[in-house]
């Protein structure tokens, strides 16, 4: 569960980025975030990155690793056995307290995709996922299980060797959104993740992001396509100005 | 089991050696060429000491008495010098023994002192080793109000002038390391910065997916480790190489100088090079990563 309690965001130049801002998002909801260019998408990306802090308000982060909601285990019942590369459980961050020493292994628990991708050129498909596990320390032993795996979901298994050079836009990002699955987080943030590639293969990359969504993650996509917003007919939540103005299911974009 | 490797940082580290060449073989020319110059300073003092030892030029008065005394007041000077301060050492010399030492000393001239026999012209005297030399005149100028010393021996103004020469040396080295230290930290600070700046994307990408402050750092550490590992390496073969010509020279021309095998000091010079490399290393790129350990 993420939960944005009347948070502010003013960036040290004295830009109110966001302001009053009051968001639930429930563990494996899909949600869309929209609104105009500058209204506060990506500074709220951020925060929940914890790339920016909160100037004023809460931002509480719980990841549930249990599989049931809210990590309610119902009695008699064992919790799901967790995958490779997760820990069991429910962990709260708070990020308007956490200390720089504990950002590296709140961010470990989050998958997240840009817009240009940000892909290494000098690696291969494979070397671009695998990356992400190496950062965290995973061995040799569990990468080379685990990429291929991860390739196969996001459909690029023949193209593990290929440098991104070789590969179309919506391609790149698959690899991205591969690098973001890696560590199995349970909650994957992309932020316009469609901004640079064409709409047929904007369309795949929704799909992929939905298919995720439906093996239990909590998904948030910001995205200017109306479109597909309306096409997929989940939450929208609609900023403007810093504030949210819109919050529903379905075509609500606009 | 999750676990980092040594070998991936020190990969790493090779990598961005290699990126930037340029820059990583100025930083190991600069850290080399301050080893060298200090290796060197060190050596020579080295060499100096063995030779003033060798000469017994330091910390050392002999005292002749008059030949007038008997036994019993020699025995009483004796006392009385060993009473005093500074005093390391006091041994007695007969003029008997004396003598046996000169006749020794010029067995190749037996007549020398067998014109002699019977009538000693030498005298009883004290080697008195001191502690301090910057307190030797003061010992000298007690040992003179003693009475029945007739010479005191010192070669205090030699002793003093060499001292001199030696502290002066050691300031220039100082200021030497001093300088050519900072040099070296400026060096492979810029080089590791132009490294951090080269992985400045990847270091974003690692940021994202939850890399922590050492793994983003220690690359550059093992790049400033075996900047400073190169650098003592190829200083300690310089300064061997250059060792054994200044032998090559003085074994001609200056025999009576002692000169330290190389062997004897191989060990100390290679280990201290080795740990002012690293160690300059570690500074340079920890000062160069610093920002990053902030989060
Ligand atoms: N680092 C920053 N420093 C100052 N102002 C910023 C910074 N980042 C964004 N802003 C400002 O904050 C507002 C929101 O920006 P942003 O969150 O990027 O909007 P969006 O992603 O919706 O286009 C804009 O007015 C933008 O100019
Ligand atoms: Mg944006």
């Amino acid at each position: 569960m993420i939960e944005f309690r009347d948070v502010k965001k003013t960036y040290p130049n004295g830009t109110v980025a966001l302001d009053g801002v009051n968001l639930k998002i429930a563990d494996g909801e899909f949600v869309f975030i929209v609104g105009e260019s500058g209204a506060g998408k990506t500074t709220l990306m951020k925060l929940l990155l914890r790339e920016e802090k909160v100037t004023s308000g809460r931002l509480i982060v719980r990841v549930n690793r249990t599989g049931f909601p809210g990590g309610q285990v119902p009695s008699g019942n064992t919790a799901e056995i967790p995958r490779v590369g997760t820990k069991p459980g429910v962990t709260e961050y708070d990020l308007s307290k956490i200390s720089n020493f504990k950002v590296p292994y709140y961010r470990r628990e989050l998958g997240v995709v840009f817009q240009d991708f940000r892909l290494f050129p000098n690696k291969t498909v494979f070397e671009n996922v695998a990356f992400a596990m190496q950062v965290i320390g995973e061995s040799n032993r569990v990468i080379k299980r685990r990429v291929p795996a991860i390739l196969n979901i996001v459909n690029l298994t023949e193209k593990f060797n290929c440098y991104p050079s070789q590969l179309s836009g919506g391609e790149q990002q698959r690899v991205a959104l591969a690098r973001a699955l890696a560590n199995n987080p349970q909650i994957i943030i992309a932020d316009e993740p469609t901004g640079n590639i064409d709409p047929k293969m904007s369309l795949e990359i929704m799909n992929l992001l939905v298919k995720i969504h439906k093996r239990g993650k909590t998904v948030i996509v910001v995205t200017h396509e109306k479109d597909l917003v309306d096409y997929f007919r989940q939450r929208v939540i609609k900023i403007s100005d810093g504030r949210v103005v819109s919050d529903g299911v379905g075509g609500m974009f606009g | 089991m999750k676990q980092y490797r040594a070998s991936y940082f020190l990969g790493q580290g090779i990598k961005g050696l290699w990126r930037n060449g340029v820059m990583s073989v100025a930083s190991i020319t600069v850290l080399m060429s301050c080893l060298v110059v200090m290796g060197s300073f060190a050596l020579l003092i080295l060499n100096i000491d063995v030779n003033l030892e060798k000469l017994g030029l330091m910390n050392e008065i002999v005292v002749f008495i008059d030949e007038t005394k008997d036994d019993l007041a020699v025995e009483e000077i004796g006392a009385k010098i060993r009473a005093l301060d500074n005093i390391e050492s006091v041994e007695f010399i007969s003029k008997e023994q004396a003598l046996e030492e000169e006749q020794a000393r010029f067995a190749d001239y037996p007549d020398l002192y067998n014109l002699v026999e019977g009538d000693n012209p030498l005298r009883d005297s004290f080697v008195i080793t001191y502690q301090d030399n910057s307190k030797a005149s003061t010992l000298v100028y007690q040992l003179g109000q003693i009475d029945g010393i007739a010479k005191i021996n010192h070669r205090q103004d030699l002793a003093a002038s060499i001292e001199r020469v030696k502290s002066g040396i050691s300031l220039v080295l100082v200021w030497f390391m001093a300088i050519l230290f900072v040099v070296s930290i400026f060096v492979i600070i810029n080089t590791i910065k132009l490294a951090v700046h080269a992985r400045r994307q990847e270091i974003t990408v690692m940021r994202y997916v939850g890399a922590t402050n050492w793994f983003v750092i220690l690359p550059f550490i093992f790049e400033g480790i075996i900047i400073g590992v190169l650098a003592s390496g190829l200083a300690y073969l310089i300064e061997w190489y250059m060792y054994r010509y200044v032998i090559s020279m003085m074994t001609g021309s200056f025999s009576f100088v002692t000169i330290l095998a190389f062997e004897e000091i191989a060990l100390p010079l290679g280990l201290a090079f080795l740990g002012i490399g690293i160690v300059t290393g570690i500074i340079g790129s920890t000062i160069s990563t610093n920002r990053y350990l902030k989060a």
